[in-house]
């Protein structure tokens, strides 16, 4: 049988950037409670703000009004941050980062979420919109996996 | 987030406080332009007060970096915060943008 999360947030948000202070929050406390450093923690911070920002931007297309579900979950060493959108699923490949060396604003999002977390995984939900996990483990290195 | 802007003798100081995301750029990318349409030089960014800066906040200051371009200007950051630097240096950015350590030493 699974062990049960040492931590289980979930709450419900519009899709307001209102709501990227809270959103911070909620990472910051799970990314603490999991034993993350205060280096780790702002990165994944970092991170989970710019998985909610692309949920506003990509899948609501700027709408401030619409159902975002944030669950944080922590089992001993290992985050995993959960953002369930009703949506337009977004396409991790039209959303992927420019490179590096092009210095104009915009499309580093994902390149932030992928240099921190050991997982950014986009799928399809049965709302037809966008399930993002995000999952980090302590000591779990350094970027994505997948 | 809160911006205050000061005049100085020679360009502007943006004294940036709180949080920089999607919902608070807008007001410091206001507070930029003024600065860019009267043409300041230098524009200073204090960000000491600043514990947190997105993609979003990213971008503004990229934006005003480019701007300030157009007409010759420079836009100096300072008192950049370790998470702050590290987003920095993490999009590539901190060789793009002229950092300095103290107010003192961009307001120059």
């Amino acid at each position: 049988m699974a062990r049960p999360a040492d931590l289980d947030l979930v709450a419900h948000l519009p899709s307001h950037p209102r709501y990227l202070q809270f959103v911070r929050a909620l990472a910051g406390e799970g990314a603490s409670v999991a034993g993350f450093s205060d280096d780790e923690r702002s990165r994944i911070e970092l991170a989970v703000v710019e998985g909610f920002t692309n949920v506003i931007r990509h899948a609501y297309h700027d709408a401030h009004d619409r159902p975002v579900e944030v669950r944080v979950q922590v089992t001993g060493d290992r985050l995993r941050v959960v953002l369930d959108d009703h949506g337009t699923f977004v396409d991790p490949s039209r959303i992927a980062s420019r490179p590096l060396e092009e210095v104009r604003p915009g499309g580093l999002g994902v390149h932030l979420m992928k240099t921190t977390m050991d997982v950014v995984d986009y799928r399809r939900n049965e709302h037809g919109g966008t399930t993002l996990t995000l999952e980090k483990r302590r000591d779990g290195g350094e970027g994505a996996q997948r | 987030m809160n911006v205050t802007v000061e005049a100085l003798q020679k360009g502007v100081l943006l004294v940036v406080e709180g949080q920089v995301d999607m919902h608070t750029s807008p007001e410091l990318r206001a507070k930029l332009r003024e600065s860019l349409e009267r043409k300041a030089n230098p524009i200073v960014a204090d960000l000491t007060k600043v514990g947190f800066i997105d993609s979003s906040g990213l971008a503004t200051l990229i934006e005003a970096l480019q701007a300030v371009g157009r007409y010759g200007g420079r836009l100096r950051l300072c008192g950049l915060q370790p998470a702050v630097r590290n987003l920095f240096k993490l999009s590539n950015l901190i060789s793009i943008f002229d950092i300095r350590e103290t107010r003192e030493d961009a307001t120059k």
